[in-house]
């Protein structure tokens, strides 16, 4: 009973053996191994052209900036995994530096309540969200549209539009310091969220489930799935992971400034789109993800080591969008016989 | 009497991501011919008509069409040549009129040359159109409002006004009432009067056999044989579709225990009204009723999908409130929807995923994570018993043909051992061979204390299967038989105690007002 009867149409198994070539070619339609290969290249053009490119401080500027992003590409991984999406990760990443910032200077809290403090505001905004998506039936865009500007608001509001300074080494170590001397402990920070992030929808049933939701919210709730529970799961993760590159980024210049994470939602909406995740939902993962924060990471850094117009940067990244999305819809079609 | 073929397909292969779907196939279609295409899910038919409609393109052979040998790259051009398809999933635009819809991208202009429609001109032609062909219905109706019986006629009736000299349809039965099956076949039989040839996909034997001149049969992707409508039997085509007897209900007889399910006085705004029934251990109780008549929307009360107004549910004799499809889960009922691809199935993922969607937390261990292992064991287990045809346990569900994503759904809910299970439709879309599998595994559950409740519009599966059958109409219940003293007169007029068996084209008048809210079940 327990032997596996499965045949093709014809009554034999599919496939015959395949070759090296299609191999391959089965390789290069995976996007993680097309983008590998894309900062590759890039790595090697830049290195070529500028050898301070690859010198080890530059590449520990650029990891860390590129961990920062990570982060929160795979937070807005969640909500865009199931069909909805975060625009408020920008304006929540000045947030998270501000209000830490300010329940440390102008509160005078202890350093680990601050930060518990800051996350639990990232929880609550979430939260927020997962509300009006799940009980008001509103799209993610919407009302993230909405605290996009309250957050940044907010922040301006409290600090009279001047940056919050002078914070404790404390806490800027967690931007600036190293591990062992050479890992910037933000890159230990993304390994740790990138890891349980990955272990949750890969292997767990809650990530199983958010994938369902993705995929047909319908069948997924008939199927008894907790959706709410899980959309709500998604636009917190989403909040938290932008509070914490908020508050790195404030360790990182020892000032929280509200201006910070500005146009942030961009980078990471498109690092997330790089690495394979679908706006339908259903699609996408960690790995991808990562691979999609290394590409634009190291694509910004290169951008300011060759000396390329930082008013051409965004067209640069738009245009990187454009190829991601544009390869990928050809690549969808394709698949329809 | 032409001395060739209109169509003639010969030598057509065509296989996808290893898979085989077609090898060496020949067809023909003779001018002004009915002719029933028949064969088990996955032999090939739909992916032919696909073919032929241009949404596919061939691997190998010739296409002939009037004699002479002609390409067909995409849906246009075979509707220029004169081929149309009418899918199941029907090709109309429903917030649109009647006439909108036949007349699309060839609206009838007030002026020419200008984008200015006459919309009054384009109504009568389209309700002149529809007359030629025998059915009533006012240009001007929005396409929404019709019943799934009508939009077909206005599918049909798009296809001959652009002249359409073979229409392909494929399963376009398996929504309709017995009556407006009949319809749809003198609508056929008028079309071959016309010199029309139809080409049609069923898997209800009995009605084929009543409207074709010849029947084809696939089985794997081969054309197996033909048989002339004459001298054709129900055997004789199952045994070609199959290759093998097939006994169909294979219905055992099970000791029925204690109530298990019980519903009291349901009520709800979504056309259910004062329903009440008991389903036993071990019994299987038939749902019988027309289309819209409510039981899909009862079953929807029962599993937490909709809201109740008033009653009460209970189960093994006590009171249960279920407020959300988990809720109902938790309790033990399983629920397999009508609509398999909407509320079934989430087609980007596999067949194991889809499988054990039902049970994740069960199979998963103490950090949240899934059991591989286990999840293996058990979507093999239900793909052999089911005899789901798969490449493999990680083949996307999408690239499933239609009756073997519907087992997917049976093994899902299976595999979650409700101790109720809510069957809609079960074998709808299903192959003779697989339907006859369905049966047996519901007698097997039966058999070990399931209580089935399924809910069905084909008469032999109810009269056949059920130990009980309960007839709704309008949202009540209006008749209850015990097995064995029940006839298909009996359920038919019990299923329309509250109708004026009107033209099909529109609603079913009401006896009274309902509340706000009944439609149709949706058939898309």
């Amino acid at each position: 009973m327990n032997k596996m009867e499965t045949k093709g149409p014809s009554g034999t198994l599919s496939a015959p053996r395949a070759g090296t070539g299609e191999n391959i070619r089965a390789l290069l339609r995976m996007t993680e191994v097309v983008l590998l290969v894309a900062v590759l290249l890039l790595v090697l053009v830049g290195g070529v052209v500028n050898p301070h490119f690859l010198c080890i401080e530059n590449i520990k500027i650029m990891t860390r900036d590129i961990a920062m992003l990570a982060i929160a590409a795979i937070g807005v991984g969640f909500p865009i995994l199931t069909g909805g999406i975060d625009l408020s990760v920008g304006s929540v990443v000045g947030l998270g530096g501000v209000m830490v910032a300010y329940f440390m200077m102008n509160m005078g809290l202890p350093i680990w309540l601050s930060i518990i403090l800051t996350l639990i505001i990232g929880i609550g905004l979430g939260a927020f969200h997962g509300l009006f998506v799940t009980k008001l039936k509103m799209h993610g865009f919407l009302i993230t549209l909405v605290t996009m500007g309250l957050a940044r608001g907010f922040i301006l509001v409290l600090t009279n539009a001047f940056p919050i300074t002078g914070l404790p080494d404390q806490f800027t170590n967690l931007g600036q310091g190293y591990l062992f001397n050479l890992i910037p402990i933000p890159v230990i920070i993304c390994l740790i969220i990138a890891g349980l992030c990955f272990y949750l929808l890969r292997f767990t049933f809650i990530g199983r489930q958010i994938y369902a939701v993705g995929g047909n919210v319908e069948a997924a709730r008939y199927s008894g799935v907790a959706v709410d529970a899980r959309i709500f799961l998604c636009y917190i993760v989403s909040v938290v992971c932008a509070t914490t590159v908020g508050m790195i980024t404030a360790a990182r210049l020892s000032l929280g400034h509200p201006g910070s994470g500005e146009g942030y939602e961009l980078l990471a909406i498109t690092a997330c789109i790089l690495g394979g995740a679908s706006f339908a939902g259903g699609e996408g993962g960690v790995p991808g993800i990562l691979i999609g924060a290394i590409l634009i990471g190291t694509l910004q850094n290169a951008m300011v080591m060759l000396n390329i117009n930082p008013y051409y940067h965004k067209i640069v990244i738009s245009m990187v969008l454009l190829a991601a999305i544009t390869f990928d819809y050809l690549r969808r079609r394709s698949r329809r016989a | 009497m032409a001395d060739q073929p209109l169509l003639r397909m010969e030598n057509i292969s065509k296989h996808f991501a290893g898979v085989q779907a077609l090898s060496n196939v020949d067809f023909e279609v003779n001018t002004g011919e009915i002719l029933g295409f028949m064969g088990e899910n996955g032999a090939g038919k739909s992916t032919l008509v696909k073919i032929l409609s241009g949404v596919y393109s061939r691997d190998q052979g010739a296409i002939y069409w009037r004699g002479q040998p002609v390409e067909i790259h995409s849906p246009h051009q075979a509707q220029a040549l004169g081929i149309t398809t009418i899918y199941q999933e029907l090709a109309l635009v429903p917030h649109l009129s009647v006439a909108e819809n036949i007349f699309l991208n060839r609206e009838r202009r007030r002026v020419r040359g200008t984008g200015l429609v006459d919309f009054g001109l384009q109504e009568r032609e389209a309700q002149a159109i529809m007359k030629d062909l025998g059915v009533e219905l006012p240009g001007n109706k929005k396409v929404k409002e019709l019943t799934v019986a009508a939009q077909q006629m206005v599918e049909i009736a798009k296809a001959v006004s652009r002249n359409a000299s073979l229409i392909l349809m494929d399963e376009p039965t398996s929504a309709l009432s017995r009556k407006e099956v009949d319809a749809l076949f003198n609508l056929m039989r008028r079309l071959k009067e016309k010199g029309v040839s139809v080409v049609f996909i069923s898997h209800r034997l009995e009605e084929v056999l009543s409207v074709v001149n010849r029947i084809v049969v696939m089985r794997d992707g081969r054309r197996v044989g033909q048989i002339a409508g004459a001298e054709a039997t129900e055997k004789k085509i199952i045994q070609m579709m199959v290759g093998r007897e097939v006994g169909l209900f294979p219905k055992v007889a099970v000791p029925i225990g204690g109530p298990v399910l019980e519903v009291r006085n349901l009520t709800a705004e979504n056309g259910v009204r004062n329903v009440s029934f008991t389903v036993h251990r071990g019994e299987i109780l038939g749902l019988a009723g027309l289309i819209g008549a409510g039981r899909t929307e009862t079953a929807r009360l029962i599993c937490g999908a909709d809201r109740l107004t008033s009653g009460s549910i209970l189960i093994n004799g006590q009171e249960v409130q279920i407020k959300s499809p988990a809720q109902a889960v938790d309790r033990g009922i399983g629920w397999v929807p009508e609509d398999r691809k909407q509320h079934g199935l989430v087609l980007g993922m596999d067949v194991k995923s889809n499988t054990t969607l039902a049970i994740l937390k069960r199979i998963s261990n103490v950090f949240g994570a899934v059991r591989a292992k286990q999840e293996r064991e058990i979507t093999e287990h239900y793909v052999h018993a089911l005899q789901i045809l798969t490449p493999s346990i990680s083949q996307t569900v999408r690239n499933l043909s239609g009756g073997n994503q519907q087992k997917v759904v049976l093994a899902k809910w299976l595999s979650a051992k409700p101790k109720i299970m809510i069957m809609d439709e079960p074998t709808r879309g299903i192959d003779v061979g697989a339907k006859a599998e369905v049966h047996a595994l519901m007698s097997q559950l039966a058999q070990e204390g399931m209580a089935i409740v399924m809910i069905s519009s084909e008469m032999p599966e109810i009269i056949g299967m059920s130990d009980r059958v309960i007839v709704m109409c309008q949202g009540r219940v209006t008749g209850e038989y015990e097995r064995g003293h029940v006839t298909q007169e009996q359920i038919m007029g019990d299923a329309t105690k509250f109708l004026a068996l009107e033209a099909l084209a529109l609603k079913a008048p009401e006896a009274e007002p309902v509340p706000a809210g009944f439609e149709p079940e949706p058939k898309v």
